[in-house]
């Protein structure tokens, strides 16, 4: 038995502490990264949801369902952000980051109550692996939404395909990692390096941030 | 074997397309390029995900959500790209009227195997490609400029090669190449070649 609602309370009570005593930029960076845990919460009753209802294991599920309804998941709090608040792009980065670091923490707390925390070398490849991986799924949406940000039609529909891309990415990754030994260890690394390529691309991206109007 | 082999050159043109769109998109900032980058990227892991799948648990996915949904984003991008080099709009044809009568078939033929709900999702989206399409070539005729035929063309052309690999995975069975299925889904393979020309053209019509 696992109880990830109290793995969630010990995490989420000091952040919730600190965003009622901070202002502005830390407050709503400390608040996307808890939203991030709720919706990881959230996502995993739901997964457990739909599998008990599709009469699918929880292997199959992980592999078919699971990043669906995370990576929609990651989406509410942004789209809740963007609908409520009508913010800048600039602010749309670093919102998106946040909740996927929030997800992926409290993914990784569940994974170490679990599974115990022995193996150092698993752990830390696990770390980077499932860390950049969330990372790189919210990074896509957001290079995606800077990009196709000016009409409404492309930002209604490259935010759906972007949605698809991160996860197809996830589905491939948890693939990858449920296998054995060298292929799993690929899927850890795979996040990592497309982490990289995403970070230099938004670094060069960031001196030139509109594209020509086609 | 047959297949897999069809798989691996599918995957290997997806990458070559995605790496030309992705640095045509970095150099010539063009939106056009990008789109097409995020059409064949998300067509690539559509396919990775469901060969991994061939490969590890040897059968394909199912349920297979996220392979039905990483098709239907590459539809969707698919019709962005031909949005994104449309200069003016005009009101569509009534012939094109005939194009839902065509997919709402086809989906009513699909639906005997697959799922409800994928089928009409393709039939919507395959009936936009198409009068999209049909739209376009018939739009270039009427003008001067005629440099995108060749999108409007090759995304016909897409949509014709899926339908018959859908098709013949309907009435044909086995992994040999006597099987429709994979010189059709051999042709779908080069529509992105056909795509990475298409688009450079229709975007050097753009900027001269």
């Amino acid at each position: 038995m696992n109880y990830i609602e109290n793995v969630f309370i010990c995490l989420a009570i000091p952040l919730f502490i600190s965003i009622i005593f901070t202002r502005s930029t830390v407050r709503l960076v400390l608040t996307f990264m808890l939203s991030g845990m709720v919706v990881c919460l959230l996502s995993s009753y739901i997964s457990t949801f739909l599998s008990g209802s599709l009469e699918i294991d929880s292997f199959t599920a992980s592999l078919t369902l699971v990043p669906i309804v995370e990576e929609l998941m990651k989406m509410v709090p942004l789209v809740l952000f963007i609908l409520l608040f009508e913010p800048d792009v600039e602010m749309l980065p670093c919102s998106v980051l946040m909740i996927a670091v929030g997800f992926a923490t409290f993914e990784n707390a569940c994974y170490l109550a679990q599974n115990g925390a022995e193996s150092f070398q698993h752990l830390l490849i696990r770390g980077f692996g499932t860390g950049a991986m969330h990372v790189v799924c919210g990074a896509l949406v957001a290079i995606g939404l800077m990009l196709l940000w000016d009409k409404l039609w492309l930002r209604m529909a490259g935010a759906l395909g972007l949605l698809v891309v991160a996860t197809t990415f996830h589905g491939v990754y948890n693939i990858l990692v449920s296998q054995k030994s060298s292929t799993a260890i690929i899927g850890y690394v795979i996040p990592m390096v497309t982490s990289v390529i995403v970070l230099i691309a938004e670094r060069k991206l960031e001196k030139n941030s509109n594209l020509r109007q086609d | 074997m047959i297949e897999t082999i069809e798989n691996g050159l599918q995957l290997a043109l997806t990458v070559v397309c995605i790496t030309v769109a992705i640095s045509k998109a970095y150099f010539s900032r063009s939106r056009t390029w990008a789109i097409l980058a995020f059409f064949s990227g998300i067509w690539f892991l559509g396919d990775l995900y469901w060969v991994l799948f061939l490969v590890f648990f040897g059968d394909t996915p199912d349920p297979s959500y996220i392979t039905d949904l990483s098709w239907f984003a590459a539809y969707l991008f698919l019709l962005l790209l031909m949005n994104s080099v449309e200069t003016e709009k005009k009101k569509m044809s009534k012939v094109l009227l005939l194009v839902p009568l065509f997919t709402i078939g086809m989906g009513v033929y699909y639906m005997q195997w697959g799922q409800y709900l994928t089928n009409i999702i393709d039939i919507l989206l395959m009936s936009m490609l198409i009068a999209h399409s049909i739209h376009g070539l018939m739009k270039l005729t009427e003008r001067k400029n005629r440099k995108n035929r060749m999108l409007y063309g090759t995304v016909l052309y897409f949509c014709i090669m899926e339908y018959g690999a859908w098709t013949a995975s309907c009435i044909f069975e086995g992994d040999t190449l006597a099987n429709p299925y994979i010189w059709f889904d051999i042709g779908l393979s080069l529509a992105f070649v056909l795509l990475i020309v298409a688009v450079g053209k229709a975007v050097d019509n753009e900027l001269y």
